[in-house]
């Protein structure tokens, strides 16, 4: 296996660099920027939960707790011993692998929906913890300010700055993941995910690379926890709570399970789709409805076909945008002819 | 702190967690139901119970008609909603690796929390039932009669479903649906009628649980939190087990209510809805089907 | 296939973004709401208040003939969409940003401050914000949690007899960080007066009480409840109040749980009777101001919009509408073309001074030092159906809320 199979590809991947790295950093508005920017850091989220569902088959509804581990950590460590940036998110990252592993004990005992209510328990607990250990939140407000991150004397704090600093990690955590999954470890997870028992049997230590997959996961999370916690300029695990684990669930899901780029597409539609929906509806629903209809009738749509989108791809197309794609991409491969 | 164990208090606390459990079960019974007869899980469970407290509330007062028609109303109304919930959406994933259903009514519960800021679904309206608000004594118990009718309904649900289960012919065959549904297609039972059903079953008992939660919560979009009582409730019962929703639903409603009394002074915080999960996490690690559940969780 | 390739094409290009036409000289404020979110008993009511507001004011020819346009982006109390709509907002040309959620407040503070443009938190957010040296562009613009203590301690001593010595006073709060904040300020003033003061939480999602409840009735043997509880926990809280048979009368609530949602969700106006809510607007619907707002849709054709029933809300929708109009009236008077900046509306923000609009708003006095105005409330009492004013605008132990404004400040 090579990075470029074929010379289209490298092509491809060349013009996706100069796309993403110059042209629109360069040339939108800040203001897409700063979606970008919202994509940029679920995309890694994205691909940390994959690894653990899509990957490895277990179940997991704690992401957004792990996500704030990482960013209380990172916080902790950047307001009280002026850890710089890079430190404190591999400690974020680190402390919320562990916590990971430790929320996925469970997992060596149970699997499916028993173990999906357990993380959630996990969720809970997690988020008690940081609301009433105030050495952890920094006190009953539970928020802790950070600086913002510098690299070397600049301090990046406009959207343009932070869209190549964020964009960098995305980088880092796609060829992370690929070759994770073309490891010894990511063969792994797979096989625990097709079938344990068989898996076992071959000599794969099960309760090893089960925490493995929850901690590597959580390590993702927290990186995500951590990000965010630079991108906002303040930790705070209301922004982490249940309602987050589940809009990761539904990227992955939307998105495609066990599949890289399904992790970046579903990432990016769950981001934008609200977006779009209200640029949708503010250009038509003018015309149709009174303006204190319009208020009401944007947010209604956008949950309805937000929740309606999630059961259609479930319905449809089990294996999510990912699946869409490469359909798209092979009907556009042999046109005019069917196949 | 020994004086602070009051007898009395402490009565009043177990009475007051037997009663609320019991409240919990009923929520928890609409859960096992589904999950016993089609090996579905129903996240949008306290999403159904807001939506049947809508109905009777828009009934009662929208439309103005009597109580007893309101909750007649909603009853019909869950009953169709979980046939054509069914048909719709939960049929075509039969087979469906887990997540898929989770996912799919968690989707189903932002479509009917994205309803909302319309009509009927839009601020709160109290559902008043014909019980007066002050408890009765006897001795030293207060019991609310809200909770009082609550646990009623629970017990007679427990038993009807029970009986239902156990000896009727439509509860055989809907236990031999949820065994091996290939088998049981082969003896002739037509599953996805069964399916159907379980779903209605679930929603009337969403129906009462609407009225009575509604009753004691008032009915807006906050009536849909009480869907998060139901996990530890079934954990610690067992998923599949309708005994086990009214033992796990007491459980937790003594654990919550001792938490509240005893802990909470301790690490001034509240322990109440975190004790319930622990104890579940406990449970999970030691007997992971629960107290009355199946024993055929995949040990790995 | 064929088919999901049409729908994807459809869904691209009803997803395509259509500019709305350039707002000219149009002062644009941004509004975030919560229609759909966890908090959407609230958001459905208060966003339309200040729309109508708006309306109002454009109906009269607007600022100094400029005309207000209030761009709502909703949220769903989420962060991620809440950024997303500031930065809409911003790229829009809004001068002012009534921002909507805890979270949301303190995600948005650092940007706030970057972009010198002033955002508003009334009722919610963090009290240390009421600093306006350490946050100059954040304005709570109405009485932080920490003066909503202090005056709901002041009130339970007025209702005691004027001496707090050797009483027990229960609070009773929603177990997270806003239902935390007040604690060290009522244990402060608890030191300083002498009463016992004991904390009961209710933690998410705060459908069940009955234990916390049956302490403070049975155990504790409080004389007086504060309770400082969110969404449809206020509710609850009647209802296990009335079944311990605790009387309502000897409960305050602070300014979530104080709406007519939160006394219909308890049972409504008859069984709550007694129940004391502290607001910071004004209640209810005799106000000239509301009164110009009916006369509005009257001449348009219209009946009045069903929100206006829920007043509370509704009104307090007005007031923060009708602050942001007075802080852009305050800019525009220094530059009559009506281009102001973030700057100006901030300075705008920190002249406004008596401004009452008839009752519904606190006298506040706005400065660059206190963004709070003062922490003024009003208490109503539910009495005969309806809320009944108790109580004038006042604040209480400003000096106590002052020090931990200052304590917070230098910790930061």
């Amino acid at each position: 296996m090579a990075l470029y199979p074929l010379p289209i590809a490298k092509y491809t991947v060349a013009a996706l660099g100069v796309l993403f790295f110059l042209v629109l950093p360069l040339s939108l508005h800040e203001y897409y920027l700063s979606i970008a920017n919202l994509v940029w850091i679920s995309i890694i989220g994205a691909l940390g939960l994959n690894i653990l569902v899509g990957y490895t088959g277990q179940v997991s509804i704690g992401h957004g707790a792990f996500m704030s581990v990482g960013a209380y950590t990172a916080a902790n460590f950047a307001t009280r011993l002026d850890f710089p940036w890079p430190v404190n998110l591999l400690l974020g990252g680190l402390m919320a692998a562990a916590i990971g592993a430790i929320v996925g004990i469970p997992s060596l005992r149970i699997k499916g929906l028993y173990l999906a209510i357990a993380t959630l328990a996990g969720q809970l607990i997690i988020e008690w913890t940081i609301n009433h250990v105030t050495f952890i939140s920094g006190g009953v407000q539970a928020s802790i300010e950070v600086p913002r991150p510098q690299l070397g004397t600049v301090v990046l704090n406009t959207h343009r700055e932070m869209y190549f600093f964020l964009l960098f990690f995305v980088v880092v955590a796609i060829v992370g993941t690929m070759n994770l999954m073309r490891s010894r470890v990511g063969r792994a997870f797979v096989a625990i995910r097709d079938q344990d028992i068989a898996a076992e049997i071959i000599g794969i230590n099960i309760f090893r690379y089960k925490l493995l997959a929850f901690a590597i996961s959580s390590f993702y999370a927290g990186v995500t926890g951590v990000l965010y916690t630079y991108y906002f300029g303040i930790a705070n695990y209301e922004q982490f709570q249940i309602g987050v684990s589940i809009d990761y669930l539904a990227m992955i899901i939307i998105g495609g399970l066990g599949s890289v780029l399904g992790s970046i597409f579903g990432a990016a539609f769950v981001t934008l789709l609200p977006i779009g929906i209200r640029y949708g509806m503010e250009a038509v629903s003018g015309v149709l409805f009174s303006e204190a209809t319009v208020h009401n009738l944007i947010p209604a749509l956008r949950l309805t076909l937000f929740g309606a989108l999630i059961i259609v791809f479930l319905v449809l197309e089990p294996e999510g945008l990912n699946r869409l794609w490469r359909n798209i991409r092979s009907y556009f491969r042999v046109w005019p002819f069917a196949y | 702190m020994l004086e602070a164990l009051d007898l009395q208090f402490t009565i009043l606390l177990l009475s007051n967690g037997v009663m609320i459990g019991l409240m919990y079960s009923l929520i928890a019974l609409g859960f096992v139901l589904v999950y016993k007869a089609t090996d579905a899980v129903n996240f949008a469970q306290g999403e159904f119970v807001m939506i049947a407290g809508f109905v009777a509330v828009g009934a009662l007062t929208v439309a103005g008609i009597p109580l007893w028609l309101s909750i007649l109303a909603a009853l019909v109304a869950m009953v169709g909603f979980g046939f054509a919930l069914e048909r719709v959406m939960l049929r075509k994933l039969i087979g469906r690796p887990i997540i898929a259903v989770v996912m799919a009514t968690i989707g189903l519960a932002a479509i009917l929390r994205g309803l909302g800021p319309f009509g009927i679904f839009q601020g709160t309206r109290p559902l008043p039932l014909p019980l007066r608000d002050e408890p009765f004594i006897l001795g030293p118990l207060f019991i609310p009669p809200i909770q009082l009718l609550g646990g009623i309904v629970s017990l007679v649900f427990l038993a009807g479903f029970g009986y239902f289960f156990l000896k009727s012919r439509k509860g055989v065959a809907m236990r031999a649906v949820a065994d091996n549904q290939q088998v049981a297609m082969a003896m002739g039972i037509d599953v996805e009628r069964y399916f159907g059903l379980a779903w209605a079953m679930t929603g009337v008992v969403s129906a009462l649980g609407g009225v009575l939660w509604g009753n004691m919560l008032g009915v807006d979009v906050n009536l849909a939190l009480v869907g998060f009582k139901v996990f530890p409730v079934v954990i610690l019962g067992g998923l599949d087990s309708i005994p086990g929703a009214i033992i796990g639903g007491l459980i937790v409603g003594l654990v919550e209510n001792l938490a509240a009394g005893y802990i909470d002074p301790y690490v001034g915080g509240g322990t109440k809805d975190f004790a319930p999960y622990v104890l579940m996490i406990l449970a999970l690690m030691i007997r992971p089907y629960g107290i009355f559940g199946k024993r055929i969780i995949e040990r790995v | 296939m064929r088919k999901s390739l049409i729908a994807l094409i459809a869904i691209v290009v009803a997803m395509a973004p259509v500019m709305p036409a350039s707002a000219g000289h149009e002062i644009v404020i941004g509004l975030q709401c919560d229609r759909t979110g966890a908090t959407q008993i609230v958001g459905t009511v208060l966003c339309p208040g200040f729309h109508d507001y708006i309306a109002l004011v454009n109906s009269k020819g607007g600022v100094e003939g400029h005309k207000i346009k209030a761009l709502e982006i909703d949220h769903e109390y989420k962060v991620p969409p809440g950024v997303e709509a500031y930065e809409r907002h911003k790229k829009e040309g809004a001068v002012t940003m009534a921002i909507y959620g805890t979270p949301h407040i303190y995600a948005l503070a650092a940007k706030l401050t970057e972009d010198r443009i002033p955002g508003t938190s009334p009722g919610f957010g963090s009290a240390a914000a009421a600093d306006g040296i350490k946050y100059p562009y954040i304005f709570p613009i109405a009485a932080t949690y920490w003066s909503q203590g202090a005056a709901a301690v002041d009130f339970v001593k007025k209702q005691l007899g004027g001496n707090l010595k050797g009483k027990k006073i229960a609070y009773l709060f929603f177990d997270n960080p806003a239902g935390r904040e007040p604690i060290e300020v009522i244990e402060d003033i608890a030191a300083k007066e002498g009463f016992q003061l004991k904390t009961f939480a209710v933690p998410p999602p705060g459908v069940e009480m009955g234990a916390q409840v049956l302490d403070i009735a049975q155990r504790f043997r409080a004389d007086f409840v504060i309770a400082h509880l969110f969404g449809g926990a206020p509710g609850v809280s009647i209802k296990e109040f009335k079944r311990v048979g605790y009387p309502l009368r000897k409960v305050v609530s602070f300014v979530w749980g104080a709406a007519e949602a939160n006394i219909e969700a308890g049972g409504g106006f008859a069984a709550a009777e007694g129940y004391y809510a502290m607001q910071f607007a004004g209640v209810g619907k005799d106000y000239p101001v509301l009164n110009e707002i009916r006369e509005m849709y009257k001449k348009q054709g219209k009946p009045e919009p069903k929100e206006m029933a829920s007043t509370v809300f509704y009104n307090r929708g007005v007031l923060i509408a009708a602050l942001h109009v007075e802080a852009i009236r305050n800019a525009v008077k220094d530059k009559k073309d009506g281009k102001i900046t973030g700057e100006d509306a901030k300075k705008g923000f920190e002249k406004i001074s008596n401004f009452t609009l008839g009752g519904l708003v606190p006298p506040l006095k706005v400065t660059p030092q206190d963004h709070e105005g003062g922490g003024l409330v009003q208490i109503w009492q539910v009495k005969g159906g309806k809320f009944e004013k108790v109580t004038d605008w006042y604040a209480a132990y400003q000096d106590v809320v002052a020090k931990h404004i200052k304590d917070h400040g230098a910790k930061k």
